[in-house]
């Protein structure tokens, strides 16, 4: 009896290849319980994400099961060619290795990222729902979830943000607390701008106003984010009410000067101010960020520490490897420990059927 | 022997592992919200030992435990605890406690360790008045030291937030907004506490009929300066690293003040 997991990442597959095999959401039951059927297995789950596709399975021998299943793949997608260089196979401790570094972030392409985890969680339920679990696999992914948690609170490997816009929701977080009463202003339209007011946005950030020199572009603009376009002379006019400003204009010169902000802050009685210049070159004085309470970060010092976070992430790794040996061996321990009862009761019901009894999956 | 002193020092036990909480979080760069209520709990049991000395010493005396330079710190200090923990959780500020733990640490031990702990020799004038305003203006200076802490917090992540050198403790600070905010509302609650004071002050010395020139020049001051950062940061909008450090300033003169005119007098 073998435990085995057949699949591809985004290391090992191009997304091309990735789209083809993965699953949608709404069949997945149905693939589950044709997969267990088609490979012959005593229990399966199927995990398909944007970033891999990875099936886990029991079997009674997985040198013939994941062949079967890679034939499955094949078949269910109705490939034309093979992806099978494409796919990577684990088995027994090698599979509960991965299992685990998959639901603790560690092998997605943002190291540390917590997504996955729901989505683990996701596919096991969907599988559990299909009566393709059983007492292994069942076990299996409680034990992932319990260790992802335990890595989580006890490591620092999901703490600091890697992408420029988490970055700049931090430090808007660090400045004002809650965003729910600030009011962003963008100033030029462009994907990193939208990029951030998005993620102010997703975090509760208040009212948006967007202006650029084309009305068109800031109409447009403040239509998909729900805020308001203003004209491009007006900006000044508006800006006492402002308390975080995203710049990205394709200007030569900088459009924020402290001649320019002095007096302004003066207006907006010294409430503090976040000044996001994501523009090259750039289009807040390098000096503004020295008027009091005036916070200026610019596109470089964004990425700067966003790789710094990247980096203490890295530097977790080892602690988290560590972690998970253990938790890896003590699930071991138990599969060996009740190996033979569970080849008795696999022995007596050759293959799941798709529809396991209660006693059956919940037993053990 | 316990005596009443025993549950101070006990007291400062707690404070100290709280101060030991802090380091080793900040060794880890972090430890979660439970690690921030152990804090919390080791800085309310060290309140209710600190808060058992009080009553005991309260109840020999027959009287509010202010008689002496050491009491007097024990009861300031104690004042900052109260502070911490009503404002702590009701704002969620972290880290807030593992600034205010070493703060009262520093100023119990002191108290403990020097022979300052001497029984008034003077027959003390039995007045309501004298009492009440002595224990309402230092439970102002308890907020003070509170707004004292704030404004030290405010400044660490303001320096960070402007020369964007971010460590990991900057993680653990609360917002500099947040941090203002709850600066101002403790400078509003130890302003108007130091005025009743100040007058309960001079309605006693009336009744004693003794006024305690220094005492009362020093008082002032606080008071004026105190008055001046109020007004500051309400009407001239003045905000941020300006108001942090007139508190803070404020604060050091206030404690230099008090140990002056407590030592130095007859």
């Amino acid at each position: 009896m073998n435990l085995f997991v057949v699949g591809l990442n985004h290391r090992s597959a191009p997304v091309e290849v990735r789209e083809r095999v993965a699953f949608a959401k709404s069949g997945l039951d149905e693939a589950t319980r044709s997969l267990l059927g088609a490979a012959s297995l005593h229990e399966a789950a199927i995990l398909s994400t944007c970033n891999r596709v990875e099936i886990y399975a029991l079997a009674g021998s997985a040198a013939d099961a994941a062949g079967a299943v890679r034939r499955f793949l094949h078949g269910h997608h109705k490939l034309s060619d093979s992806v099978d260089a494409y796919l990577y196979e684990h088995r027994d401790d090698d599979c509960i290795q991965h299992l685990l570094e998959v639901a603790c972030g560690l092998d997605s392409m943002v190291l540390g990222e917590t997504e996955i985890l729901g989505q683990v969680k996701e596919a096991y339920h969907t599988a559990q729902q299909a009566g393709a679990t059983g007492v292994v696999l069942n076990r299996l992914f409680q034990k992932a979830f319990a260790a992802a948690k335990h890595i989580r609170s006890t490591t620092a490997i999901t703490r600091g943000s890697t992408s420029v816009g988490a970055v700049a929701v931090d430090l808007a977080e660090k400045i004002f607390g809650k965003l729910g009463k600030c009011t962003v202003m963008v100033i030029g339209t462009g994907d990193m701008s939208e990029a951030t007011a998005r993620a102010l946005q997703s975090r509760g950030a208040g009212a948006i106003l967007v202006c650029s020199r084309s009305q068109e572009r800031a109409e447009a603009l403040a239509g998909q984010l729900r805020g308001r376009a203003i004209s491009y002379d007006q900006w000044p006019d508006e800006f006492p009410a402002v308390d975080i400003v995203i710049s990205s204009t394709a200007a030569p010169h900088p459009i924020v000067t402290t001649e320019k902000l002095v007096p302004l802050m003066k207006t907006r009685r010294q409430r503090a101010l976040f000044l996001i210049d994501i523009a090259v070159p750039r289009d807040i004085e390098r000096a503004c960020g020295e008027v009091e309470n005036v916070y200026l970060y610019d596109i470089d010092d964004l990425q700067g520490i966003a790789r710094s976070n990247r980096a203490a992430r890295e530097r977790e790794i080892a602690a988290c490897q560590a972690l998970i040996t253990q938790h890896r061996q003590r699930f071991a321990d138990w599969l060996g420990n009740n190996r033979t009862a569970i080849e008795e009761r696999y022995r007596a019901r050759p293959a799941n059927t798709g529809f396991a009894d209660p006693a059956h999956t919940h037993a053990l | 022997m316990i005596t009443d002193r025993t549950y101070l020092w006990l007291a400062q036990a707690f404070y100290a592992v709280s101060c030991l909480i802090t380091v080793r979080r900040l060794r880890t760069g972090g430890g979660g919200p439970g690690s921030q209520r152990t804090n919390y709990i080791v800085m309310a049991i060290g309140f209710v030992l600190h808060t058992t000395f009080l009553y005991l010493r309260g109840r020999h005396l027959g009287r509010c435990p202010l008689t002496n330079l050491f009491e007097t710190q024990a009861f300031a200090a104690w004042a900052a605890v109260l502070f911490f923990l009503l404002i702590g959780p009701s704002y969620r500020v972290s880290f807030l406690g593992a600034f205010t733990a070493p703060l009262v640490l520093l100023i119990c031990l002191a108290a403990l360790i020097s022979p300052i702990d001497v029984p008034h020799t003077q027959t003390l004038a039995r007045s309501a008045w004298v009492e009440f305003h002595a224990a309402i203006a230092i439970v102002a200076y308890g907020a003070f030291a509170l707004a004292f802490v704030t404004s030290a917090m405010y400044l660490l992540q303001e320096r960070q937030l402007k020369t964007r050198r971010l460590t990991s403790s900057f993680l653990l600070l609360p917002s500099i907004e947040q941090l203002d905010v709850i600066h101002f509302r403790l400078l509003i609650m130890g302003f108007a506490m130091l005025t009743v004071g100040m007058v309960g002050g001079m309605i006693s010395y009336r009744i004693v009929g003794h006024w305690p020139t220094p005492k009362i020049v020093w008082a002032a001051a606080v008071w004026v300066l105190y008055g001046t950062v109020v007004l500051a940061r309400g009407m001239w909008s003045v905000r941020g690293r300006k108001v942090a450090v007139m508190s803070m300033a404020s604060f050091a003169f206030m404690l230099i003040g008090f140990w002056g005119v407590n030592l130095l007098r007859p």
